[in-house]
């Protein structure tokens, strides 16, 4: 047992261990669950543990209103393109950071980080008094722009990451058999480092889906997406309308971390925070 | 990695082409964060651009031809920006403390603790990650709130009147925490990799305790990693709008919230900048720490 001098077997501390984890999980999970009996509840009063009535009322009311239908809509308009395009931008400069020698490269791959750096509402702040100037407030470009702040580290970082893991050896050894650049990136480099751009594509699209802050600055009135939305529902309507939208809000995420679960391991996780 | 060809011709291409490659990304923050930043400085310090009608359109609008602070001034003498920026200060460092304490604890009961529990930990923790930050504060509003279902249930055992932390500070701090836990389990876990295994059972030969092996041996090897996690946490926070805004108390606020009704609904654009500007140097501030930190933790350890 080579962990002993942390976890000396004893009841006790098993004990202990099992009352952190429990209250652990209640924090983490326990408000997420008050949304799941919320989105249910045709009625629920204090002190009743369950709702009075249980029905689908509010799913009905959710899906019969215009507005929250465009925020839908809206929402997936804006991630595909966020995720493309952040793609197009970022994946080049990984394939380059990782396999190119050229002057300033490490100062430029840590430089990304300064994006990070920064408190993101006085940036957004920021960025959207300069688009008052060039007349992107309010635009579908300026929340594609704003959305993408999010998503240069990741789609950087990781795809780095992915493509330094690919041993030399294996390109030099298709150069060999005499396949030629473009084929050796496309048949060997890119296959490869495709779990990898999964896992950035994957975060890239959660962001830009989850994004509110920065929309709701820059894009605000006409360009109001699901988490924009959520601001309204939370503080004008009854509980369950927030409730409802929380699910189909969350059902996205869910579905692609339950479809791409192979990809996403703690290290890749890591990788893309991890400072060497 | 690429064997670079030895013809010097070749190599000025290749780097060349580098630098082209990934250039997009630089050029994108160029125009994402670094203009707005630079315009903000300007702005706030009396520089107004003519060309504009939302600059000008600011009641108390501040334009001078040389540089000034009267804007900071005028917001720094508000009392209810003064109420501001201290609440913004208090929740901002119990919010770092509390992630980092949480945060450690959790990183390292999942690196040192084998078995079913630990590894239910580390999905747990992954949790918040995955969730909107809207949703999760919804989740901790209704859980958390006065009646709410944290309070029925207590009340199933006869405890009743609990104060409830949401709409005041604490609300806040506890969503920071929800929010802050991936991150930083993340973070610090990935140093605590880096810890030898060796080194602790050396320590464990000559009879160490765990809290001596614990401060002595483990923490000094993940201070960069508590720095990054403490650095990030904080400009997270200070940078922050949901949270504060629909968990935390109507006045005072947190500077983000003032800023963005500052910016919209006070159509008051130049305040809001100046207010920018502060979180930018409060920030500043933060990284030099950071940075003053770990080059003085690498001296040590040379």
């Amino acid at each position: 047992m080579s962990y002993a001098w942390f976890l000396r077997i004893s009841a006790m501390r098993k004990a202990l261990a099992l009352i952190l984890v429990f209250a652990l999980s209640c924090f983490l999970l326990l408000p997420l669950f008050t949304l799941l009996i919320w989105a249910f509840a045709d009625q629920w009063t204090f002190p009743s543990l369950l709702p009075q009535q249980v029905g689908l009322r509010w799913w009905q009311w959710v899906f019969h209103n215009g507005d929250l239908g465009n925020a839908i809509k809206l929402s997936f308009e804006f991630a595909p393109i966020v995720t493309i395009a952040s793609a197009a931008i970022c994946l080049p400069a990984a394939y380059a950071f990782s396999r190119f020698r050229f002057p300033l490269r490490r100062p430029l791959f840590v430089s990304l980080l300064a994006i990070n750096a920064f408190p993101k509402i006085g940036l957004y702040i920021s960025v959207a008094a300069l688009f008052y100037r060039l007349n992107l407030m309010d635009t579908f470009l300026g929340v594609v722009l704003v959305q993408l702040i999010n998503t240069l580290v990741s789609m950087t970082w990781i795809p780095t990451a992915a493509f330094n893991s690919i041993a030399p050896e294996l390109e030099e050894a298709a150069h060999d058999v005499g396949a030629r650049g473009w084929r050796v990136f496309w048949r060997i480099t890119f296959p490869l480092a495709l779990p990898g751009i999964i896992v950035a594509s994957i975060l890239a699209f959660l962001a830009s889906l989850d994004e509110a802050q920065g929309t709701l600055v820059v894009g605000t009135p006409s360009h109001i997406t699901m988490p924009v939305i959520m601001y309204t529902l939370v503080s004008n309507y009854p509980q369950p309308v927030g409730a409802v939208f929380s699910i189909l809000l969350s059902l996205p995420s869910l579905v692609l971390l339950i479809s791409a679960r192979r990809f996403l391991t703690a290290g890749y996780l890591a990788a893309g925070f991890r400072v060497k | 990695m690429q064997v670079v060809a030895p013809v010097p011709s070749r190599s000025w291409r290749h780097a060349l082409t580098g630098l082209l490659l990934v250039s997009p990304p630089f050029l994108l923050m160029l125009f994402l964060i670094v203009a707005p930043t630079v315009q903000a400085i300007l702005y706030s310090t009396g520089q107004v651009p003519t060309d504009n009608i939302v600059f000008q359109s600011d009641i108390d609008l501040v334009s001078s031809a040389t540089p000034t602070l009267v804007v900071y001034q005028r917001l720094l003498s508000s009392p209810y920006v003064q109420a501001d920026l201290a609440m913004t200060f208090q929740v901002t460092i119990a919010s770092v403390v509390l992630v980092l304490v949480v945060g450690y604890i959790l990183a390292l009961y999942v690196r040192f603790s084998t078995g079913l529990l630990p590894s239910i930990v580390r999905v747990l923790y992954l949790i918040p990650m995955f969730i909107p930050v809207v949703i999760a504060s919804y989740g901790l509003i209704e859980f958390f709130v006065a009646n709410g279902f944290l309070q029925t249930i207590l009340a199933q055992f006869g405890i009743q009147n609990m104060p409830s932390p949401i709409y005041t500070p604490w609300g806040i701090v506890l969503g920071q925490v929800w929010t802050g836990i991936p991150f930083a389990v993340l973070l610090l876990g990935s140093g605590l990799d880096g810890v030898p295994q060796e080194l602790i059972e050396a320590a464990q030969d000559v009879g160490a305790s765990f809290g001596r092996i614990l401060w002595r041996i483990v923490t000094p090897q993940v201070v960069t990693p508590l720095l990054i996690v403490g650095t990030f946490t904080f400009i997270g926070v200070l940078g922050s709008y949901t949270v504060p805004y629909l968990i935390g108390p109507n006045a005072p606020q947190m500077l983000g919230v003032a800023m963005t009704a500052y910016n919209g609904s006070y159509q008051r654009p130049q305040p809001a900048v100046a207010m920018a500007v502060l979180t930018f140097l409060i920030a500043t501030v933060a990284g030099a720490i950071y940075v003053w930190g770990t080059s003085r933790t690498e001296r040590t350890a040379a």
